[in-house]
């Protein structure tokens, strides 16, 4: 395994440095809010599962090995919190996930957090990408935001998901046919998905 | 070869095994159809990138993760016990304190309940002193009737 600098800050924490945390934090917040964002699309709300997130890493410090990578550590405890939040039911009942949903018209989106530099499409996009997710299960949606927002490669993705990385492989691949359907507004494809 | 459809979001992302790359892409060279819904993916995925960024974390977002990191305790400190412990430094030896006293006043309340036992069957006590002084314990009987002393009344008192 190549070096983790990450997890090199980490053992520091571990052995009582309390800065080597501040660094990690840093380093990891605002990917971690962004993360969360796409779970709850919500700016306040998800700054606030990122801090939950941190506390968590934080008191989970003894249970750590260095032979896993940080990274994937906190994807772990990111992913059950925000799974979790979810499973709360406060942003509201998920959509149908069947294939015969028709694809999102984003003329009947409405956006939020939407700020007032954005452009009309860019919402638009935004809250199809919300009914997107919204409309995936939980370990796809997971897989899903892992792989195309933060660049995990598979087989962390596995480690994250506590799965195989051909089970991470069939997840991806489900999530980003539903993604084709459902964006298909916004790339002019007319067609239908002809195989699965 | 059979469509390799599942294998077509693992191909764009450059996840498959160089073999089976291999493979999908021969297949891919001769069937419009997989190479239809791969250019189906890749322009979703395409779609995906001109997603706007995600929110900027706002500027009190450090400030309050540190005060809620405040109160946590370092890991140097110790495992989950220790943990506790410094959680509870305060209710510990209170606790424990607590029960030494109420250990000393148990010994002290049985100890007292004996002597008042004690003093309360002192002269059967006495009485089973003198009998057993007396060497007079030869047989069962003398046993029985020196353990039940308690239960003899003196001659001429009537229930």
């Amino acid at each position: 395994m190549p070096p983790d600098p990450d997890a090199e800050l980490f053992l520091a924490f571990k052995r009582g440095d309390a800065s080597a945390f501040r660094r990690l934090y840093e380093r990891h917040a605002r990917a971690m809010i962004a993360f969360c964002h796409h779970f709850v699309r919500n700016a306040a709300r998800a700054e606030e599962l990122a801090q939950d997130v941190f506390v968590k890493v934080y008191r989970s410090a003894d249970r750590y090995q260095p032979s896993a990578r940080f990274k994937t550590f906190l994807y772990r405890i990111a992913s059950n919190h925000c799974l979790n939040e979810l499973r709360r039911g406060e942003y509201g009942a998920r959509p149908s996930t069947g294939p015969e949903d028709e694809p999102t018209d984003p003329d009947s989106l409405a956006g939020t957090d939407a700020g007032p530099d954005k452009t009309v499409e860019a919402r638009k996009l935004e809250a199809a990408v919300q009914v997107l997710l919204d409309r995936l299960p939980d370990n796809q949606r997971t897989a899903f935001v892992l792989a195309r927002f933060e660049g995990l490669p598979y087989d962390d993705i596995a480690l994250v998901l506590d799965t195989s990385v051909s089970a991470v492989k069939s997840l991806v691949h489900r999530a980003t046919v539903t993604a084709a359907q459902a964006l298909s507004p916004f790339t002019g494809d007319k067609s239908e998905e002809v195989l699965s | 070869m059979r469509h390799p459809i599942a294998d077509l979001t693992a191909l764009v992302d450059g996840a498959l095994a160089p073999a089976r790359a291999e493979e999908v892409e021969h297949h891919l060279a001769s069937c419009e159809t997989c190479r239809t819904e791969k250019e189906r993916l890749l322009a979703a995925l395409h779609v995906l990138a001109r997603l706007p960024p995600s929110p900027e974390p706002s500027p009190f977002f450090l400030a309050r993760l540190e005060a809620r990191l405040r109160d946590e305790p370092l890991p140097e400190q110790g495992g989950i016990l220790s943990r506790l412990a410094a959680r509870w430094r305060i209710a510990v030896p209170v606790g424990a304190l607590a029960a030494v006293a109420a250990a000393a006043l148990l010994v002290v309340r049985v100890r007292a309940a004996h002597e008042q036992e004690f003093a309360r069957n002192l002269p059967l006590f006495e009485d089973y002193e003198v009998v057993a002084n007396l060497d007079t314990l030869n047989s069962p009987e003398d046993a029985v009737i020196a353990a039940n002393l308690d239960a003899i009344e003196p001659a001429g008192v009537k229930r």
